[in-house]
């Protein structure tokens, strides 16, 4: 291989993508051990990738994308709303106790209406630190299970029982067999820290965070930003949860309400 | 300092033979040489800068404890049994069945040039944030759907409402203008 194929053959950004055989990948690297040109284009590429990885346009996108499928979905999900709203009503007029009155309730003489919400009580490191754990459904797939599978299987039954210091040790070995599943480190860290174990926890979910899984990215650094109230490091936790709230998930709205209690 | 030219069978071989012969300093060029290299290709391979780390300490040890004792058949041929020994052992901690061959502590200065690597990859990610920042809008999109999301240039182009040749043509040129901006000021 020389530098004309890696640039006409777009190899450079299959390599990035994992989308080379196992001989052109060789290929491709034995030429970068020999090629200064191509090594500083592979480490500006990767580490463009990383950077546009960890973008918030990125976000922006996946949203968009997100909004596309709802909208393929939208017709059944309107239909499901008419058909909820006439049962509704069929079930009022059978059954007129159930009904909802409209009119707002008589005040209670006892209950002095305030005219602006009160403020809530500033929270205590402690309380932000508090944390429920992540939950966790068990996902039956066809066919055999490899090791680490069936390991982390088991260890989340220790989990779903609330035993997470019994559910670590499987965690950590479904790890050891495949060290580059997310949803391993994450389980880890998440029993790390139901225990206490806030240190460990920061590096099981930072390692989380690396692997760019989707799936577990927010849960990931909204747990980070707890282990870290836990040792009360307030910027760190404060950095993971801006992440949060850049990722626009489904913990956006509690690092927020996090974001405005923490102490300044 | 300058760099060993790894196209050249001929320094390759020197090298070989100054470490045979005990040259701490032939160690030393060896490290800076590949260094990045094996750690690139470990990133690449398992997306872990962490553990892409080890694996760098882990090759390099393997490669000079095998030099040290004369076990390289082809001394022109380094760069190719620096990247087996690296693709091997990536392979086997993919596999979780690696079987480390006995290493030795590193020396001083080669875990000194671990550190200037840090700095310098620290600011290859501010320079190519600044360059990201300078791109168009549309480019800085054709380039994270080209390598963040893994689209190919006709799906891209679909998107985007452009022709795929529209779509590499300025993938390329964001690619340059990155590039040229890392090339003058690293």
């Amino acid at each position: 291989m020389n530098c004309k194929e890696v640039e006409e053959g777009e190899i450079l950004e299959a390599y990035l993508l994992d989308r080379l055989s196992e001989a052109e990948r060789d290929a491709f690297e034995q030429h970068y051990f020999a090629c200064e040109a191509c090594l500083a284009q592979l480490q500006t590429s990767l580490t463009m990738q990383e950077e546009l990885r960890s973008q918030p346009s990125a976000r922006t996108h996946a949203g968009s994308v997100f909004f596309r499928q709802v909208w393929l979905w939208a017709p059944a999900l309107a239909a499901t709303v008419v058909l909820a709203v006439g049962l509704w009503r069929y079930s009022a007029r059978q059954h007129p106790a159930l009904q909802v009155s409209s009119a707002p309730p008589a005040t209670s003489p006892h209950v002095s209406v305030q005219a602006t919400p009160p403020s809530p009580p500033a929270a205590s490191l402690e309380d932000l630190a508090r944390v429920q754990p992540p939950p966790y459904n068990a996902v039956v797939l066809r066919g055999a299970e490899d090791e680490a599978q069936t390991t982390f299987h088991t260890a989340m039954q220790s989990y779903s029982k609330g035993d997470y210091a019994r559910a670590i040790p499987g965690l950590r070995a479904a790890m050891k067999a495949s060290p580059r599943t997310a949803k391993f480190t994450f389980y880890l860290g998440a029993s790390y820290l139901l225990t206490g174990q806030n240190d460990a926890a920061i590096a099981a979910l930072s390692k989380t965070i690396a692997f760019n899984d989707p799936l577990y990215s927010e849960l990931a650094h909204y747990y980070l930003a707890k282990a870290y109230l836990g040792k009360k490091e307030v910027p760190a936790a404060e950095q993971e949860l801006r992440s949060v709230v850049r990722l626009h998930g489904s913990r956006e709205t509690e690092a927020e309400e996090i974001l405005r209690q923490l102490p300044r | 300092m300058q760099l060993l030219s790894t196209t050249n069978a001929g320094e390759q071989r020197n090298l070989v033979e100054r470490i045979r012969q005990g040259d701490a300093s032939a160690e030393t060029e060896l490290v800076r040489e590949f260094s990045q290299r094996i750690f690139v290709m470990s990133v690449v391979r398992t997306r872990d800068r962490e553990l892409a780390r080890e694996l760098v300490q882990d090759t390099l040890m393997a490669v000079i404890g095998a030099l040290r004792k004369g076990q390289l058949q082809e001394p022109d041929k380094l760069a190719a049994f620096v990247h087996g020994t690296a693709r091997n052992l990536i392979n086997n901690q993919l596999r979780r069945d690696r079987q480390k061959p006995p290493l030795e502590p590193l020396t001083e200065d080669v875990a000194c040039s671990g550190a200037v690597e840090q700095l310098e990859a620290a600011e290859r990610v501010r320079l190519v944030h600044q360059a990201l920042d300078r791109l168009a809008e549309e480019d800085r999109k054709i380039l994270w759907m080209t390598l963040a999301e893994g689209h190919k240039p006709g799906e891209i182009a679909a998107a985007l409402g452009l022709t795929p040749e529209v779509v590499r043509t300025r993938k390329l040129r964001a690619t340059r203008k990155v590039s040229d901006l890392i090339r003058k000021k690293m």
